[in-house]
């Protein structure tokens, strides 16, 4: 590469990185911020950290939100490798436009799901809660999972489960012992998507949440609209570091069993 | 000894309406190193799947040790597997890849133990009980993979040309290492190679397929020596083939005229006069000369290209038909050929494979 060409590069990257991180970086340093208001830098305090935990609301928002990750992950986890798995293995009628209906949800508008479910509720006459939020976040979810262990699926030697096979191991024998440990990196990378998906989805939530519920993302989109409270960067500040570390972990991981090169 | 060991009756296998493997019988023997020779293509591959499990046949009966098995799961039946990619376990160290059969047999530890270290001492690698398959070289993989079949003492060991990936050098050597660890294990051993030269060398029988059929069963001698048609003729080293009509048959012997020319053949396979016939005869059973040959095979061409290949030379010459013999001849004998010197070629008629069209 040219000297110069190679400097451009560098610089083009450094601002792509500055432009990513320093409204992160401004999330983390106003969480210290003294003033209530949030938008003038008047001196460190930790006194948000202590009051955030004391914020009923906020607690019981972030509450609800892992817990919708958590079942949506569970969900569209196992019910997304399972399609992934037919689509690999099997052959039967229909077979490509059952895949290219899984490719339907990534493109959808998230608006369309939310008014599809509310209307669906609406015929069926439910009364909307925490768990009406759960088949949409699913519906936006499973296809990711799909896409990503499906990927992880195309690379994997098939012979290697018919060795299993001839060594004396049955359909589910096999399954365990070969097929899913080798593509549990896909299974982790998709349950990571969905998780990060439903954590921060906004909009089929505020559609289908019930009224005395709220999610962290519809909480804070209330909370905004009365100006940025200092807590609501103390707890944009801890998820950026659970997630941080997360990631930090799953890759470490990954490289120590040689998956990533 | 004699036993039969796995039995193939009339085994037909389909795949989008063609036989790819064709109405095959085939009884093999205990304890018998058995290749299944053939290009690509004519339904070795297939035929060893069955065996395995991994195919069903579309009509046919296999039975092993006795047992009708042709409806039976792979994990049920008493084979192993060497595949030809290896397919050892990436995600498991190579005592596990050895020890995985067992632990699906339920042994116990101490004898899952003892047994995969005698397996990995077998083949010379029980060191590497700790290492990932990707860490050992296509060799060692090889090993692990023959390690981790016969750690189960199968009944038949189903080999899917397991040194196609290996250097000349080291398959050579593991043509032999193979060959004497099947006389030690005295386990039924079914090859499956496109390479005929392996199959020469390490097989008690050979079958010899094409188009999903079997063209010729029988001892490497009888392959290479004795092909009783045109394809195994072709596909079983080099060879040179004639046609001709016989013209005369005088007890044992027969005459063949071959483009202006009458030859000397033996009567064998029960030719007739008048009978469109090839014969087959081996570059090495050729001769050249400058000088007329004082025999009945007296062949006149001109002399075309050398081809030194180390251990013999090869010498093209073509006949006044246009066609082409190849003679191989050692480098020391040879004479100074010019191109377009005349050349004439001899054999015993004996050296003459008769093959009916």
């Amino acid at each position: 590469m040219r000297p110069r060409t190679k400097k451009l590069l560098f610089s083009f990257s450094l601002l792509v990185f500055l432009f990513f991180y320093i409204p992160i970086l401004f999330v983390v340093i106003y969480s210290f911020n003294d003033s209530k208001l949030g938008t003038v830098w008047t001196g460190f305090t930790l006194e948000w950290y202590g009051s955030l935990f004391q914020n009923s609301q906020l607690i019981s928002a972030t509450m609800n939100s892992l817990y919708l990750a958590v079942i949506t992950t569970i969900i569209s986890t196992i019910l997304g490798t399972l399609a992934a798995l037919a689509l690999h293995r099997y052959t039967f009628i229909g077979k490509k436009s059952v895949e290219f209906l899984f490719y339907i949800p990534v493109v959808i508008p998230d608006i369309v799901v939310a008014v599809a479910l509310l209307a669906i509720y609406g015929i069926l006459n439910m009364s909307l809660g925490l768990n009406t939020a759960v088949p949409g976040h699913v519906a936006i979810t499973i296809s990711y999972v799909m896409l990503v262990v499906l990927a992880r699926l195309s690379s994997f030697d098939s012979s290697l489960e018919e060795a299993a096979k001839d060594l004396g191991a049955n359909e589910w024998k096999t399954f365990w012992k070969v097929t899913f440990p080798l593509i549990l990196p896909g299974v982790i990378a998709g349950a990571l998507l969905a998780f990060t998906i439903s954590l921060d989805e906004f909009v089929i939530s505020f559609f289908t949440l019930g009224p005395g519920d709220n999610t962290l993302p519809v909480l804070v989109y209330s909370m905004v609209r009365l100006g940025v409270s200092p807590e609501v960067n103390v707890l944009s500040t801890i998820i950026i570091a659970i997630m941080f570390i997360v990631v930090l972990v799953v890759g470490l991981r990954m490289r120590k069993r040689g998956e990533v090169k | 000894m004699g036993v039969q060991m796995v039995q193939l009756e009339h085994v037909t296998k389909e795949f989008d309406d063609t036989n790819v493997v064709d109405d095959l019988n085939l009884d093999i023997k205990a304890g018998e190193f058995l290749t299944l020779l053939g290009p690509s293509g004519c339904g070795k591959t297939t035929t060893l799947r069955m065996i395995a499990g991994f195919e069903k046949p579309t009509s046919g009966k296999i039975l092993l040790n006795g047992q009708q098995v042709d409806e039976m799961e792979p994990y049920k039946r008493e084979v192993n597997t060497v595949f030809q990619s290896y397919s050892l376990f990436p995600h498991m160290n190579v005592f596990d890849n050895v020890a995985f059969g067992l632990k699906m047999k339920k042994v116990g530890k101490e004898e899952i133990k003892e047994r995969v270290t005698k397996a990995l001492k077998l083949v010379q690698l029980e060191e590497y009980g700790n290492r990932k398959p990707k860490q050992l070289s296509g060799g060692q993989q090889q090993r692990i993979a023959i390690a981790r079949a016969i750690v189960n003492n199968p009944k038949v060991l189903l080999l899917d040309e397991p040194l196609g990936a290996l250097d000349l050098k080291l398959r050579k050597q593991m043509q032999l290492e193979l060959k004497h660890l099947q006389q030690t294990l005295n386990i039924t051993f079914i090859y499956v190679t496109h390479d005929q030269e392996e199959a020469l060398t390490m097989s008690d029988r050979i079958v010899v397929m094409n188009k999903g059929k079997i063209e010729q069963i029988g001892l490497p001698v009888d392959i290479y020596e004795r092909p009783q048609t045109r394809f195994v003729a072709d596909f079983i080293g080099q060879t040179n083939i004639l046609e001709g009509s016989v013209t005369e048959i005088e007890g044992d012997m027969a005459r063949m005229e071959f483009s202006g020319q009458t030859i000397d053949i033996p009567k064998t396979n029960e030719v007739t006069q008048g009978e469109e016939v090839y014969i087959s005869v081996r570059p090495e059973k050729m001769k050249v000369s400058s000088t007329p040959f004082d025999s009945s095979i007296n062949l006149k061409a001109t002399f075309k290209e050398k081809i030194y290949v180390g251990s013999v030379t090869k010498i093209v010459v073509t006949m006044s038909n246009g066609k082409e013999l190849t003679i191989n001849e050692f480098p020391d004998k040879i004479e100074d050929f010019t191109e377009t010197s005349d050349i004439y070629v001899n054999w015993s008629p004996n050296n003459s494979v008769v093959l009916k069209k």
